[in-house]
């Protein structure tokens, strides 16, 4: 064949380059989680959160402005289903005063009124205030990992819209850890003590068992001085805070007095400003500091604090770093919910390279072996197609930065048995052809033509069913079809191309050829 | 060396035989698991945590049981996995459908049983920063200065342990601290003394909430419908609708085989166990083409040959391949059946017997029932001229 130069000179071409790209494999051929360990977790912000919290808000403000005018409302209730709240405003409020107030402060309502007002969020805003509160948690979660320091994290939306976030973290060794660094909403409030009690009954005794409108009931522990918690008190604090985690500067861990771990915090100077005159103002009474509606301490004020402060409480150090991290990484602005979790420890994984390997080889060797033993000379070409195709198969992933999964091994594993196919057809036919009587170049010829339609029309239907794998598979599963894919397409060239430059090769060199090892 | 040289077998003689004899072990198959057994889901479709944890000395399952009831979320069940001088169990929990994280609260409970003293550093669960942590505040080397030069200290003592831990699965004890390399003396005392090593070590963990688990039901019932659509159609448009007929069948009669033996042996139906069954779809579909192909390639030569004699020949010409073909893919899938560990064990089973049964049906199913439709058309063809 004339061209045969080129064709070896693109057969050399293509296994350089392969070679090329999956050399040393270790550290070019991608593994999945499943193999390299680590954790995959599917979580959603419960967006709703941030809906109440926005309508909490408004509500807030307007009940604040009628106190200061004169006119406290007679009743205010938000109405759970509708993203909105109800107000009843005093008999004698000017109409004038309450229709600024209202205009003012509730733009993003749709407000109507008869002998109470209604407002509701309007829906846009609803899409809104619920699309920053996922992009909000899909920064934040990611400025914690960051903090964390984990090689190679994937943390994105599922989706253009939606509320789920997908997080893939290889090498993850202590799952348990890093589920609570991300779920926790680490929304930290400065908020003044009214009174405590050992139950909440006491506590309300005095309130005449109502909670007062302005104030809330939050639990928090008891502590001796080695940080063993002994028992719970429920305080009562107003609800409207002096400094929030909005305010925080920095956080990092820290001692106590009695040389626990603790997290200290400092100030922005706009949070510095607004600490400084409440804590001025309020020397000898006590502050709570509340952690994610826990209270963890509530230190009474010796003096003037302006720009820091200190959590203490039952930490570990450990715990400590991790609740300094996700104080500077910022809050979740709603609660996270895991819908799903894979983790895989390091051992599984290692574990299930070795023996997918052992598999893989084994069947390899069983392969080479018969196809030498009943093909002769024509199997080793077989062979080196066989090989070359592994080559190649770790080459593109390599290429194409796919992931090699342990379902992906078993694709390999299985590519290889399909691959030998192509070279099973083609050598069956030039039997045939040979048996007709037809010369060795020609049953050459022919075994690989007419097999050619075969071998297109069987693989693509095996592709096909990959495509419809890929599409609906979650990660391994995806690895599996990646691979299959890429090796039958591999397999098309090298049983059918490679295969065919090598017997042209061979039968070149003859001048007459009258037999063929086959 | 050469099997199956130029044989003559009479395949399509007893096509009603083999097509009664599948006929029948589909109607088997279906009442088996319509009946009696149905299927054991996975976590992945089912819902529910699953645990893959690793014990020191072969567990009490009985007191495993119970740690994990107290727990009161729904029913426990537990496997040995793997081969049982592992020890390893998978432990599983059904959702209690509801959405949480109940991996850490199943975790939790078999510490508490298992493990007396529940503070300091736990070698099997934790990971490098916290060992590195623990050890920096104990400091056994006594290097003192600040918190950062302790730790760097101690750095590689920690990744010396974890990648123990890596390699032989679980800690079983202070000597196996020996093999640390990296570990000082003053260290592996401290940790020999204080470190709790534990009962169990875990190696993975698949919860999958009910959302997520009914997102995944329709997907995988998606992916099987439109492949099946999708050969009918592929073979349709490169041969003829009375062949995608034939071939696809034959596919739905190898995936109603596989379900009922993976019914009747109890084995999970997970997304693995999806994807083996759509390879076997592929692979099943790749034998009938050899076949369909020769058979096509058959007709320009034979004309005035009759149809059924052409497919056996076709059949019988091809024979060697698919047998060669078939057995050597069936030898890598035993291969990975035999050694590709737990977790890869019931997709290879799936497809092991889904490479027989797919190259059964393309010769006994595939073939006579594109025979039948072929010969159905004719007859409506002349039915039609006559009238």
């Amino acid at each position: 064949m004339r061209n045969l130069k080129w064709r070896w000179l693109l057969i050399g071409v293509v296994t350089a380059a392969a070679a090329y790209f999956m050399w040393p494999p270790e550290k070019k051929i991608h593994l999945g989680l499943d193999l390299k360990g680590g954790i995959h977790l599917v979580l959603q912000v419960n967006t709703q959160d941030a809906v109440r919290a926005e309508v909490d808000d408004a509500m807030e403000r307007v009940r604040g402005e009628l106190a200061e005018k004169g006119f406290p409302a007679v009743a205010i209730q938000r109405m759970e289903e509708s993203n909105g709240f109800r107000l009843k405003p005093a008999t004698n409020t000017p109409e004038k005063d309450l229709n600024q107030i209202l205009d003012d402060r509730l733009v993003d309502f749709n407000v109507s009124r008869g002998v109470e007002v209604q407002a509701i969020l309007k829906p846009e805003v609803t899409r809104a205030v619920k699309d920053m509160a996922v992009r909000q948690g899909l920064e934040t979660i990611r400025n914690r990992i960051d903090q964390f320091g984990v090689a190679e994290p994937v943390i994105q939306r599922q989706g253009l819209e939606g509320d789920r976030i997908v997080v893939q973290l290889p090498g993850v060794d202590d799952p348990a850890r890093i589920k609570e660094l991300i779920r926790s909403t680490a929304f930290l409030e400065i908020k003044p003590v009214v009174s405590t009690a050992p139950s909440e009954d006491t506590l309300l005794a005095s309130t005449g068992g109502q909670v007062p409108e302005d104030s809330e009931v939050l639990p928090g522990d008891i502590e001796d001085l080695e940080g063993r918690v002994v028992g719970r008190e429920y305080y009562l604090l107003k609800k409207a805070s002096v400094v929030t985690g909005r305010d925080l500067r920095n956080a990092r861990r820290s001692q106590d007095q009695y040389g626990q771990p603790a997290v200290s915090f400092s100030l922005n100077p706009a949070g510095a400003t607004k600490f400084e005159s409440f804590t001025s103002g309020h020397i000898g009474t006590r502050m709570a500091i509340v952690l994610d509606n826990r209270v963890r301490s509530a230190p009474v004020i010796r003096g003037a604090i302006s720009d820091s402060g200190i959590i203490e409480g039952n930490f570990s150090v450990q715990s400590a770093e991790d609740l300094s991290l996700v104080l500077r990484a910022g809050a979740l602005p709603a609660s996270i919910t895991y819908l799903e979790e894979r983790t895989v420890g390091p051992s599984l994984g290692r574990d299930s390279i070795v023996r997918g390997i052992r598999a893989g080889l084994t069947g390899l060797i069983a392969i080479v072996i018969f196809m030498l033993v009943y093909y002769r000379l024509s199997g080793l070409n077989a062979n080196v197609a066989l090989l070359l195709n592994a080559l190649l198969l770790m080459g593109a992933m390599a290429m194409f930065k796919a992931t090699l999964t342990l379902p992906g091994i078993a694709g390999v594993i299985l590519t290889i048995g399909m691959a030998v196919d192509a070279n099973v057809l083609i050598f069956e036919r030039i039997r045939e052809e040979l048996e007709i009587g037809k010369t060795v170049r020609a049953a050459v010829d022919l075994g690989f033509q007419r097999a050619l339609s075969a071998i297109v029309d069987s693989n693509l239907t095996t592709i096909i069913s990959a495509l419809f794998l890929f599409q609906f598979g979650t990660g391994p599963i995806k690895g599996f079809a990646v691979t299959l894919t890429i090796g039958l397409v591999i397999s098309m060239f090298t049983a059918v191309f490679v295969s065919r430059a090598i017997f042209d090769a061979v039968l070149s060199r003859r001048a007459r050829v009258t037999s063929l090892s086959i | 060396m050469r099997f199956f040289h130029r044989t003559n077998v009479p395949f399509m003689k007893y096509r009603w035989h083999w097509i009664g004899i599948s006929t029948a072990l589909n109607i088997i198959a279906i009442l088996l698991i319509v009946l009696f057994r149905g299927f054991t889901y996975g976590v992945d479709f089912a819902g529910g945590t699953q645990l893959t944890v690793k014990f020191k000395t072969s567990p009490d399952l009985g007191r495993v049981r119970r740690a994990l009831e107290s727990l009161k979320l729904g029913e426990v069940t537990i496997q040995r996995f793997d081969e049982p001088e592992r020890n390893e169990l998978l432990v599983r929990l059904q959702n209690p459908g509801e959405e949480g994280d109940f991996s850490a609260r199943m975790i939790e409970a078999l510490d508490k049983e298992f493990n007396a003293s529940t503070s300091a550093i736990r070698l099997n669960l934790q990971g490098v920063d916290a060992v590195r942590d623990a050890l920096a505040q104990a400091d056994p080397d006594t290097v003192g200065g600040t918190a950062e030069a302790r730790r760097a200290h101690y750095q590689p003592m920690a990744n010396a342990i974890l990648e123990l831990r890596k390699q032989v699965g679980i800690l079983s004890g202070p000597a196996d601290l020996e093999r640390a390399k990296d570990l000082s003396g003053a260290a592996k005392r401290y940790l020999a003394d204080s470190a709790r090593f534990g009962e169990f070590s875990m190696l993975a963990a698949d919860s999958v909430g009910p959302t997520v688990g009914k997102d995944l039901r329709d997907k995988a019932a998606y992916a099987v419908g439109f492949s099946l659509i999708g050969m009918l159609v592929y073979i349709w448009f490169r041969f003829q609708l009375e062949y995608g007929v034939g071939a696809v069948v034959a596919l739905i009669h190898d995936v109603i085989i596989a379900l009922g033996a993976l019914s009747l042996t109890g084995r999970p139906i997970e997304i693995s166990t999806i994807a083996a069954l759509l390879t076997l779809v592929g692979y099943s579909v790749n034998d009938t083409v050899i076949i369909f192909d020769r058979i096509r390639e058959r007709i320009k030569l034979d004309r005035g040959k009759r149809l059924i004699e052409t497919m056996n020949e076709a059949i019988n010409q091809t024979l060697s391949r698919t047998v060669i073909t078939s057995g050597l893919t069936e030898l890598v899938v035993i291969a990975l059946f035999i050694f590709g560990g737990e977790v890869i064990n019931t997709f290879a089973f799936v497809l092991m017997l889904g490479i027989v049964v797919g190259t059964y049906s393309s010769i006994f199913i595939a073939t006579p029932i594109a025979l039948a439709a072929s010969t159905w058309r004719e007859r409506r063809k002349l039915a039609k001229r006559r009238r």
